[in-house]
């Protein structure tokens, strides 16, 4: 049967609650079978956009939502908010670009300010074929 | 909520050693920030981070690393990082921080 999972969390734009994004990630990639090294990847790429988006967000009362696509071959993380001011393209001004690098080397996709003003970034891991 | 993070400072006539312990992330950063600082500041000699019990790092993390090299090059000092695991030397690579530190 061919998997077709959706995992939604929504939490805080508050920096003690990046970790509950970070526990989230990494028991969704390792239930869908990633190896160690590459759910450690996801991890933290996952917790590199929650940190810059707590960064940009100046309403600390603001909200964003992680949104997990489950398939046989893939997970597709997507971030979206309504309410932070500016959220489509969080890494616009990243002077350092550390969080950049990091995601861009762990993620095979990553869709940075995508069309949809209420999304704020999309990546993606495919599951490596075993042989 | 987040991992717990215990940073220990141990000085001595030429330099000082710095343990870190459990994970540094935007929420700690500051706080890890302030003591690595102080560190630097204190230190006779060069200042070597020992990472064998860190978990995790995120680039909030690791930038508060190229700030406490950068004061520490005022004063014609380096840092060392030493027992650094796997996966947070990835991220040194990734980032092009290894050619920075001198990595033990």
């Amino acid at each position: 049967m061919e998997l077709n999972d959706r995992i939604t969390l929504s939490l805080p734009c508050k920096a003690e609650y990046v970790s509950v994004a970070r526990l989230t990630a990494s028991g969704i990639a390792y239930r869908m079978g990633f190896d160690i090294d590459t759910v450690e990847d996801i991890k933290v790429a996952v917790s590199e956009v929650c940190s810059r988006l707590i960064n940009v967000s100046k309403n600390s009362d603001g909200e964003y939502e992680i949104l997990y696509e489950i398939d046989d071959n893939r997970l597709k993380v997507t971030f979206s908010s309504k309410n932070i001011e500016r959220a489509g393209c969080i890494f616009e001004d990243d002077k350092d670009g550390l969080g950049v690098s990091i995601i861009k080397a762990f993620m095979d996709e990553v869709e940075f300010c995508p069309d949809n003003k209420d999304y704020i970034l999309s990546m993606t891991k495919f599951i490596e074929e075993k042989s | 909520m987040s991992g717990e993070l215990i940073v220990r400072a141990e000085y001595s006539e030429r330099d000082a050693v710095v343990y870190l312990s459990g994970e540094i992330d935007i929420y700690n950063a500051q706080q890890f920030k302030e003591k690595i600082y102080q560190v630097v500041e204190n230190s006779k000699g060069d200042v070597s981070i020992d990472c064998s019990d860190l978990n995790y790092i995120d680039s909030t993390g690791l930038g508060v690393f190229v700030g406490a090299l950068k004061k520490a090059k005022q004063n014609n000092r380096d840092i060392h990082i030493l027992n650094i695991r796997d996966n947070i030397k990835k991220l040194f690579v990734i980032t092009g921080l290894d050619k920075l530190f001198i990595i033990h």
